[in-house]
């Protein structure tokens, strides 16, 4: 059990560590926001299995180590972004190395007029009022310790404002490369997307991790979506097996607004993605899409929070999660719909193909339903393979391991077919290919 | 070809099969008729090698080889092919992707050469069209959504691709219109040859009004109690089961 005592020392020596990567130089709001976070955490619960929120996601192993932010040379790797590429994937591409933005193995020239893309820190100078306007306005800093953690020591992230009614040819790719070989390292992007009305772009994110001591990336994310906006966001989580990984996403939508949401998760020892959604006004959709596998020492939690306070908005939530070995993972997804939130529409749905009988999930749907005239379903299951599906397969001369994985793809493949980028579809199967091949290994001849 | 004898099978420790002996020859048609629960998809399963089953005693000869011995898949390289009574679906598996994987882990198997994708498309295409079965559907998941006709279709279309030396055919006219049972028996009838052998196990004559077997078998608790021509057929259609089971009882 940790105590509140633990929690509270364990920031303080973090924030104390990482004071001196500040930049000196910031806008008074940001300071301010800063201040008011760092004081705030003394107060914030400690993150036990009495908070229903991290009931089945323990922070004890996080808070036995020891985090720092890289420093500006020793701790930056030269790394080869060729190895990390998607093959012919023409993007907008921002790459940060350890937690700081790398201009170098960024390439974001020839963006359209009205379109700002670059870091945090450049969008200060650039677009400082857009900042000032939309800093802090989705995310709730306090949430708890570590979103406070995230706001107090601000340094750098993404920022990004596409302007009214502008389309984006290209993607844009947010490459988080971490390698970390030596003393564990603190990561936290802090990131802002705004689209304005009838604005549609396409956001890629890809966390990628190398080395065998631990980080904490735990980053921020506020987006808004303006109305008749639609923003189509994929973020790949393929963290090292060292990985602590905490996804804080805010995500605010106008009417008439399409928010598509995917997320994969593969990698990590801890990964958790929050997703926070607010619609502001009538008729938006949101659409969030979701894959995980998970094996031995790994633990892989999502915690989405859907809010249908106004009538006539859409949502769609399915994950899908494929366990094997020791693996554990988390959902919890809630949906609540206001009074007034009339003609809602929402569908939660969470399958765990459960691979071994070691491993575990605590799954848990909850809708919360205040208006009288809605369209809601959720549903959750736990299964196995069916014996009879690997039958067929294999008596048509397919051997058994090959049936298992072409079973577990085919599970799969709902999540994967709906991303409508060839070469991001096709990494992500590979990946997913190569994490069951693994599994179908490790499993050997069991029945 | 085939030859079993006096297979004793249960599951759970209550007999099924009790004392089976049955031969087939190549190029062979069979057909194996009998009441409910007597145990004709038992027979079809423990050939395919589906778990669950006890073999008790016997033997199944495949070839001279010993058939129980071997995993499904490796009986499937060796020829052996199951058309489903109830083919089962695969949600996001992809019937192209998974007959052509099939297909060429057969041919791998055998150490005969993979088709490639224009091969494998352009057979896959003529044999569906044998069978009238929507080209849309191999694009389809397996067996996704398909109608009951479809799925037999699709089964028939796989025997077709697999070429195998011995097909059983469960129950493929149950649940058929007569159209369709006409389409897959000309299915079937196409592949017939000297070289190949098929059991057919059916409830009803009218199968064998389309694909002409060249030994009917009656299979009554666990055993065949009589063997004939296709006249037997036609008098079990007319007389029910019933005087055999007295006659065997005798």
């Amino acid at each position: 059990m940790i105590t509140a005592e633990q929690q509270r020392s364990w920031v303080q020596q973090l924030m104390t560590r990482a004071d001196a990567g500040l930049p000196g130089q910031s806008p008074g709001w940001l300071d301010h926001a800063r201040k008011a976070a760092r004081q705030a955490v003394a107060g914030l619960p400690v993150l036990d299995r009495k908070q229903e929120a991290w009931r089945y996601t323990s922070i004890e192993a996080l808070l036995k180590q020891c985090f720092r932010p890289a420093d500006e040379a020793a701790d930056l790797p030269a790394l080869d972004i060729n190895d990390c590429l998607l093959p012919a994937f023409d993007s907008y591409r921002l790459v940060f190395v350890n937690g700081r933005y790398d201009p170098q193995l960024s390439s974001i020239e020839a963006l359209p007029d009205g379109v700002n893309v670059g870091s945090l820190c450049a969008g200060l100078s650039t677009d400082p009022e857009l900042l000032a306007t939309w800093f802090g306005q989705t995310a709730n800093h306090t949430e708890h310790v570590f979103t406070a953690m995230n706001t107090a020591l601000v340094n750098d992230g993404v920022f990004i404002h596409v302007g009214s009614q502008l389309e984006l040819g290209r993607p844009i790719e947010v490459i988080y490369l971490s390698q970390v070989d030596d003393d564990p390292l603190l990561m936290q992007p802090r990131n802002l997307i705004v689209l304005d009305a009838g604005a549609k772009a396409t956001l890629v994110e890809r966390f990628i991790g190398f080395g065998p001591s631990a980080y904490f990336h735990n980053n921020l994310t506020e987006i808004s979506v303006g109305k008749g906006a639609s923003l189509n966001h994929y973020r790949v989580q393929d963290e090292s097996r060292s990985a602590y990984h905490l996804s804080s996403l805010y995500l605010s939508q106008q009417a008439q607004s399409l928010y598509r949401g995917t997320t994969l998760a593969f990698g990590g020892a801890w990964a958790r993605t929050d997703y926070n959604s607010t619609f502001k006004q009538e008729g938006a959709v949101c659409e969030l899409n979701g894959l995980y596998t998970v094996g031995d020492q790994q633990l892989i939690d999502f915690h989405l929070n859907v809010q249908h306070s106004f009538p006539g908005c859409v949502s769609r939530e399915q994950f899908k999660g494929v366990l094997y070995g020791k693996g554990r993972a988390v959902f919890d997804g809630r949906i609540l719909v206001d009074k007034q939130a009339q003609h809602s529409d929402a569908q939660l749905s969470n399958d765990n193909l459960m691979l071994s009988r070691n491993a575990e999930v605590d799954t848990k749907p909850q809708l919360e339903i205040y208006a009288d005239d809605v369209k809601c379903s959720h549903g959750t299951t736990v299964g196995e393979l069916d014996p009879q599906q690997v039958f067929y397969l294999r008596s048509r001369g397919i051997d058994e391991s090959t049936a298992r994985k072409m079973l577990c793809l085919g599970f799969a493949a709902e999540v994967l077919d709906s991303i409508n980028l060839p070469a991001l579809r096709d990494a992500a199967s590979r990946k997913l290919g190569d994490t069951l091949n693994a599994a179908v290994e490790e499993w050997g001849g069991k029945t | 070809m085939l030859s079993i004898k006096n297979l004793q099978v249960s599951i759970e420790d209550k007999a099924i099969l009790r004392g089976l002996n049955l031969d087939v020859g190549s190029g062979e048609v069979h057909a194996i008729m009998g009441p409910n629960g007597s145990g004709k998809s038992t027979l079809s399963h423990v050939l395919a090698g589906r778990e669950g089953y006890q073999v008790t005693a016997g033997e199944v000869l495949f070839d001279g080889q010993d058939l129980l011995a071997l995993e499904p898949e490796q009986r499937a390289h060796k020829g052996i092919f199951l058309g489903m009574q109830y083919p089962v679906e695969l949600p996001g598996v992809n019937n192209m992707t998974f007959m052509r994987e099939s297909l060429n882990t057969i041919h791998r198997a055998r150490g005969e050469a993979e088709l490639d994708v224009p091969e494998f498309m352009q057979r896959v295409r003529e044999k569906a069209r044998l069978l009238e079965l929507d080209e849309q559907l191999l694009k389809r998941n397996v067996n996704v959504g398909f109608s009951g006709g479809e799925k037999k279709r699709n089964e028939i279309l796989q025997m077709a691709m697999l070429e195998p030396r011995l097909a059983i055919l469960d129950e493929t006219d149950s649940g058929l219109d007569i159209d369709a049972l006409r389409i897959i028996a000309g299915g079937v009838n196409a592949l017939r040859s000297p070289q190949r052998s098929i059991i057919l196990i059916t409830h009803y004559q009218r199968l064998l009004d389309y694909i002409q077997p060249d030994t009917v078998h009656v299979l009554l608790e666990g055993r065949i109690v009589r063997s004939g021509d296709k006249q037997l057929a036609l008098e079990l259609e007319e007389k029910g089961y019933g005087w055999i089971e007295q006659e065997a009882a005798a």
